[in-house]
């Protein structure tokens, strides 16, 4: 466990100056925009529904994107300066390292849900809605719920970050993965199973009444699904990097 | 097995079929500046990967500080401070937020940060992004880095490689210290003889895979060096002479050549060629070059193991070398 905390910390000091955190931003800035071209009204609902409108991009496609990046981020400084030959010359376990780059990926990607919200409710502020009226339960279910989804595919891409030593190609490869999104979202027959989709999928669903396509699965199912593939990626990538010859 | 820091026993590590690791034997005593020395492409990387974890040996063993690197790996690599190839870094961090990532898994006093700098000279160039160092100053950083946990063994593989001359001194100086003020044992890697030679006290040379010469440096240099040419009258006759003295030089332009004889056999057969009233115009040792050692050894070794035993000239440098 103190080997554990060891080496997230030094995995934090990597990210210092990681000017690719900075394209985070990005997304709260965007969901801004689209919040604050709603026409949300006055009524009970107006915050749900400026929630739902900016999840929309948000969960859509920023979330899964970032994931990508972030795990390729934890990746990259390893196999552009050589580091991965010398952290493993480190007296720690391999588990250790490869668990302690997830639990940083997790990290950030909470980090961006929580600054989601925070964009959520300035735009909310902006648009005058009644503080006394947010719903403050059904979004905290609704981000954590958006996390949880994340972790299937934040386990997926480290496999294939720390995989491939390039930064750029488990990027792409996520993004052309995410662009279906639109689509696969509404397939009652793949949207569950598919990484890039349950964010979307599970932050909708969580706490609503939004049922059509693959948002009508009740919630346990999809968070079956989602524990059971993070597991799997997680032990695939556990199982890879173990036998990782540097 | 005692005070061995490494010992592999038929270390092997294949590619594609051809090892290139082969069945190799490696002993490092406490103390030592052991220089690993071979041409590229002889496995001293790969070895060195194998001795850290890095990568798996097809068979063999490795053991460190009388530990089984299979079942201890990380207790050994607690004790162990590497350099492999070429520096590993973080370019966007400065020196001291890389030594930092390495030092909170180390768990060792901040102090040790400064000290290790300190110890490289890079004190004050730490604070700067270690992607504007040059090769050297990374070099000297990985140093660093490697010792940052007090190791009591240091394994170093090529560490001046691609420096230019100053650079080649300067880490070279870091390196003999060790030992003396430290107490560390280092295993340094290199294709230059010359440069192992400077800062070795115990020599391994392996090439294609296969250690073909494991001893002290002084044992290393003795079996390179040192024929005694002794040009006098009637050399033929002086021949028999030396035979009956229990030497056997050859003949080589008038010249009685001896290899490998000590002091005492030179004062006795120069009494017994003067006692037979030949003219001893002159006793000369010749050494030959390291170099040339070398080069005879990685050529003897080159062209199949068997003929070594066989060609005159590469048996009698064999019989040195088992000496
Ligand atoms: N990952 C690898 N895949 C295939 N061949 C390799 C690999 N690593 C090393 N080799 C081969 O093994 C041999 C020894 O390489 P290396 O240990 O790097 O030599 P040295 O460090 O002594 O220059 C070389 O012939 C090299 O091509
Ligand atoms: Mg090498």
């Amino acid at each position: 466990m103190k080997t554990w905390i060891a080496a997230i910390r030094s995995e934090k000091i990597k990210l210092r100056r990681s000017y690719v955190l900075g394209l985070a931003v990005i997304d709260p800035l965007l969901c801004v925009l689209i919040g604050l071209m709603s026409d949300l009204g006055t009524a009970p609902e107006a915050w749900n529904m400026l929630f739902t409108i900016m999840i929309a991009l948000h969960a859509l496609f920023f979330l899964p994107i970032l994931t990508g990046i972030f795990a390729a981020l934890v990746c990259r400084y390893e196999h552009a300066g050589g580091g991965w030959k010398q952290i493993l010359s480190l007296p720690v376990t391999r588990n250790v390292l490869y668990t302690s780059k997830f639990v940083i990926v997790a990290s950030l990607v909470a980090l961006n849900q929580v600054l989601f919200f925070a964009t959520v409710l300035g735009v909310g502020l902006i648009k005058g809605l009644d503080v006394s009226l947010i719903p403050w339960g059904d979004f905290g279910m609704k981000l954590l719920a958006g996390f949880v989804a994340c972790l299937p595919l934040a386990a997926l891409q480290l496999f294939v970050s720390a995989w491939w030593s390039s930064f750029a190609a488990p990027m792409v490869l996520n993004v052309i993965f995410t662009i279906p999104n639109m689509l696969v979202v509404n397939s009652e027959v793949f949207g569950p199973y598919y990484p890039w989709a349950q964010p979307m999928l599970v932050m909708m669903r969580a706490g609503g009444e939004y049922d059509f396509g693959a948002f009508g699965l009740p919630l346990e199912t999809l968070l079956i699904t989602i524990g059971g593939s993070s597991l799997v990626f997680i032990l695939a990538g556990l199982t890879y990097f173990n036998r990782k010859a540097v | 097995m005692t005070n061995f820091m490494i010992e592999t026993r038929n270390l092997t590590k294949k590619y594609k079929g051809t090892s290139a690791v082969n069945a190799l034997n490696l002993s490092i005593p406490q103390g030592e500046i052991y220089g690993f020395l071979g041409p590229n492409g002889a496995g001293k990387t790969t070895t060195i990967r194998m001795l850290l974890g890095l990568i798996k040996p097809d068979s063999g063993l490795v053991r460190m500080f009388d530990q089984d690197l299979k079942k201890d790996r990380i207790s050994i690599l607690r004790r162990v401070g590497s350099l492999v190839e070429y520096p590993s870094y973080y370019g966007h961090l400065n020196a001291i937020e890389n030594l930092e990532t390495i030092r909170s898994i180390l768990n060792v006093d901040k102090i040790r940060i400064d000290e290790v700098l300190h110890t490289v000279g890079l004190t004050k160039d730490a604070k700067r992004p270690v992607k504007g160092y040059s090769l050297g100053m990374k070099q000297r950083l990985g140093i660093a880095s490697a010792l940052l946990g007090s190791p009591e063994l240091l394994i170093l593989d090529e560490p001046t490689n691609g420096l230019d001359p100053s650079g080649i001194l300067e880490i070279r100086e870091l390196i003999k210290q060790m030992p003396k003020q430290q107490g560390i044992t280092v295993l340094v890697s290199s294709h230059l003889l010359s440069e192992v030679e400077q800062m070795a006290s115990s020599v391994g040379i392996i090439n294609e895979g296969k250690m073909i010469f494991q001893d002290s440096m002084p044992n290393l240099q003795r079996q390179a060096g040192s024929e005694i040419h002794i040009s006098l009258s009637q050399p033929e006759a002086a021949m028999i002479i030396a035979r009956e003295q229990g030497c056997f030089p050859r003949l080589h332009q008038d010249q009685l050549i001896f290899k490998g004889i000590d002091n005492g056999q030179i004062a006795r057969l120069v009494a017994a060629l003067v006692d037979a009233r030949h003219s001893i115009y002159r006793v000369e040792e010749r050494r030959k070059s390291l170099e040339q050692l070398f080069m005879t050894m990685t050529a003897n070794a080159n062209s199949a193991e068997r003929s070594i035993v066989e060609a005159p000239r590469g048996a009698g440098l064999r019989k040195e070398v088992a000496q």
